[in-house]
């Protein structure tokens, strides 16, 4: 029971929405893009995209500030 | 949102379900029914001017026209948006619009579009000008609304009604955004005769402004909040990422940092309540500014200023000397100012002798009697005071010099080890540090190290595709992140613009694009800048070719100058990996984990092995990756391993300035002579250097 996330593997939590990722992994950066298995996801449905085990899931940060 | 708060509603026949106080027209909008508006715009509230976009409505009891830019959904209704009597009385409208305005354009093609050729009858307030100001009311709401200034308003009353700023006069409020030029749909406003820059097509710029503040309006509160509190937004996501420079780099976050955390500086101290432009017309508007602070030292003591920010980088600054008190952050930002001082070479600069006075190396005595630990923020303004004074102290005055002297002059006098004085204090090229932490990202080392100025963040930005991405695994993959983003940054610079404007704000479609990270729709923005501008036709491609000439110009400069060489490129170990066993300790999963995944070692070998030497084995592995990555960002800039651009590389962008090119085969050979034109890396077995070919340049 795994996922991996930007290339990292770590324990698949069931029903664990994108936004729960996003928690746990501390990924707060507000200009972020989120794939799983190659489909982008949109920023209104993190909080109810469900991330199944086995998923590949990018979570790319874009660069901002100074 | 669930489905229960939902409304279900039918216009035209269509129906549509809407959020709870979701207007008509946002609704029809949103399954391509048209209704026509004058006084409209996403960017400002309804205003319900123009009564253009009236809809006839049907609660199931009765019916009535409403305005549909400002009617919101609250149950379910029946909405008719061509019915005979919308269309009647929309005609009307449009009819005394024709006959007030009978040449502008767009109430010319919008009556003709609703079948009135002329109108039925004249008006007393005829204007015949073809941009007549229609009192939509566009201009003064964006103003409002949108940049927070109210430079413009609505003068007089009735037939005299017009808009104007306060009593005719240009006043000092309009920053010469052109916003209120964008928005208004009859080019009422015309800013152009009195703009000295005369660019060539003035309308292609304004394009790509009004882009900026279109999604600054829109995007930048669930964005960056660039506009509430500037770069400082960052303080505490590095902190999150481990990335803030706490202790002079040898730890990434504090327990304390929520104590200088962008939004106490929002709800304490920043007072204009509105966005800043550091220039002119800027949108983004991220400076701020701290008014009637009270300073508590120096000779300004007791007297109530104006502060200047605080950016990111001076928060982080003020963390790297251990310091999480905001009025310090306040004082020192203020006192830089004001002493003409850098916050980021002062700050880093301090932290570095603050980490020397923690090891003993500097102490009071040898110190000017300043006690100079970490967090002592007394001694941080007072060594500022001094400096700013001409204090005659040895150390204060060779301290004011910055980190390079200091290092220098600590081993002239034979005090603590010289490997961790020159592994502690963090420049390069004799320029501090920036404030991120990059022991964990060698591309960002790269960006810091092979840079024309010194370890500053402009000119590549790679911790987050590198670190926490990991998009960019290879040498190979860094080295084109070390060509693309250094030269896309650099002609920033050569135009004189500000960088923010281009990824600290995103288009909403950015992540469906190809190269989100380069935020291509921004790209095309200085495309449509430079060619509005001069009247070029330039492509994106053709901007990043102006930078190579310029970069690599500078660069074969400062190998004239006798540097520009691997040499000067090198940066100090702090910034690649853990100097101290404290610091190896804060990260001690981290690294352990490598040992294993990277250096091949097993767990029972990593657990055997004493801090010291796990220190010592990944300083060795990681000075040799950051061998190897200069390796592939010379061979991708087109230089020799030895840092030099090629006189081949030079001919490809267009130099053919003799002397230029001789000076640099000139280099090329005296290094072929003593050895410097082989690879730095120490490759495996399993690895290979960027090519085997002896002066592959020769063939280029």
């Amino acid at each position: 029971m795994s996922i991996t996330v930007n290339g990292k593997t770590i324990e698949h939590i069931k029903k664990e929405t994108i936004s729960d990722l996003l928690k746990r992994m501390h990924y707060t950066f507000p200009l972020i893009i989120v794939k799983i298995n190659g489909k982008l996801i949109k920023k209104k449905d993190y909080n109810e995209t469900v991330i199944l085990d086995k998923s590949e899931v990018k979570v790319i940060h874009l660069i901002s500030g100074g | 949102m669930t489905e229960e708060q939902k409304i279900t509603v039918t216009i035209d026949g269509k129906e549509v379900s809407v959020d709870k106080d979701t207007t008509i027209l946002s609704a029809a909008n949103s399954i391509d029914i048209f209704i026509p508006t004058l006084c409209h715009s996403e960017l400002v509230e309804p205003y319900s001017a123009c009564r253009l976009c009236l809809v006839e409505i049907d609660n199931g009891r009765k019916k009535r026209l409403v305005t549909s830019c400002n009617y919101p959904i609250r149950k379910p209704i029946t909405v008719k948006t061509k019915s005979e009597r919308v269309k009647k009385h929309r005609k009307n409208i449009l009819e005394m619009m024709l006959a007030r305005w009978p040449n502008v354009k767009i109430i010319k093609d919008m009556a003709a579009f609703h079948g009135i050729k002329t109108p039925r009858y004249t008006s007393p307030l005829q204007d015949p000008q073809e941009n007549a100001c229609v009192l939509c009311g566009l201009c003064v709401r964006a103003c409002e609304e949108d940049i927070w200034e109210s430079a413009l308003n609505f003068a007089n009353r009735g037939p005299e009604r017009e808009v104007m700023m306060g009593y005719g006069e240009n006043i000092p409020q309009c920053e010469g955004c052109e916003t209120c030029m964008s928005i208004c749909p009859t080019h009422a406003i015309d800013m152009d005769k009195e703009d000295p820059n005369n660019p060539f097509d003035a309308d292609l710029m304004r394009k790509a402004g009004m882009k900026l503040t279109r999604e600054m309006v829109l995007l930048d509160d669930s964005q960056c909040r660039m506009r509430k509190v500037g770069t400082a937004h960052l303080t505490e996501i590095m902190d999150e990422y481990d990335l803030l420079p706490v202790q002079n780099y040898r730890f990434g976050s504090h327990t304390e940092t929520k104590n200088i955390a962008s939004d106490v500086f929002l709800k304490n101290y920043l007072t204009q309540g509105k966005p800043d432009g550091c220039w002119q017309g800027c949108t983004m508007a991220c400076a701020k500014t701290a008014d009637a602070f009270t300073l508590k030292t120096g000779p300004y003591k007791g007297d109530q200023v104006v502060v200047d920010g605080p950016e990111y980088e001076t928060v982080g600054g003020c963390a790297n000397m251990g310091i999480f008190d905001p009025e310090f952050v306040l004082e020192f930002n203020f006192y830089c100012d004001t002493y003409g001082l850098d916050t980021i070479s002062t700050s880093t600069g301090m932290s570095f002798y603050m980490e020397m006075f923690e090891y003993g190396i500097l102490n009071k005595e040898r110190c000017g009697g300043l006690d100079l630990q970490f967090g002592n923020s007394d001694a941080a303004l007072t060594f500022m005071h001094r400096m700013a004074a001409g204090d005659k102290d040895e150390f204060i005055q060779v301290a004011s010099k910055g980190i390079r002297r200091v290092k220098d002059w600590l081993i002239k006098k034979g005090w603590g080890d010289k490997q961790i004085i020159e592994d502690c204090g963090m420049e390069s090229k004799g320029l501090e540090y920036s404030e991120y932490v990059t022991k964990e990202s060698l591309a960002q080392q790269g960006g810091y190290g092979m840079t024309l100025k010194g370890p500053q963040h402009d000119e590549a930005w790679l911790i987050f595709m590198d670190m926490v991405n990991n998009q960019i695994p290879t040498f190979q993959d860094k080295a084109e992140a070390l060509h693309y983003f250094p030269m896309w940054r650099t002609w920033f610079g050569l135009n004189g613009l500000c960088k923010l404007p281009w990824n600290d704000v995103e288009p909403e479609n950015n992540a469906e694009t190809d190269e989100p990270a380069k935020v291509p729709g921004h790209v095309q923005n200085y495309v449509d800048y430079q060619n509005g501008m001069t009247g070029g036709n330039v492509d994106k491609e053709g901007l990043i070719l102006q930078s190579e000439r310029a970069y690599n110009w500078q660069r074969a400069m400062n190998v004239w100058m006798g540097r520009g060489t691997r040499n000067d490129d090198w940066i100090p170990y702090r910034s690649m990996g853990p100097v101290t066993k404290k610091e190896y300790e804060s990260r001690k999963d981290r690294y352990d984990t490598q040992f294993v995944e990277q250096l091949g070692f097993t767990k029972q070998e990593v657990e055997k092995m004493s801090i010291e030497e796990k220190i010592q084995k990944l300083y060795e592995y990681r000075q040799n990756r950051y061998q190897k990555l200069m390796d592939a960002v010379y061979y991708r800039r087109g230089w020799t391993p030895n840092g030099i651009p090629t006189p081949q590389k030079m001919k490809q962008l267009g130099f053919s300035d003799k002397k230029m090119l001789s000076m640099l085969q000139k280099k090329i050979d005296q290094d072929q002579e003593k050895g410097l034109n082989s690879w730095g890396g120490i490759y495996g077995d399993d690895e290979q250097p960027p090519t085997d070919k002896d002066q592959y340049w020769l063939e280029w």
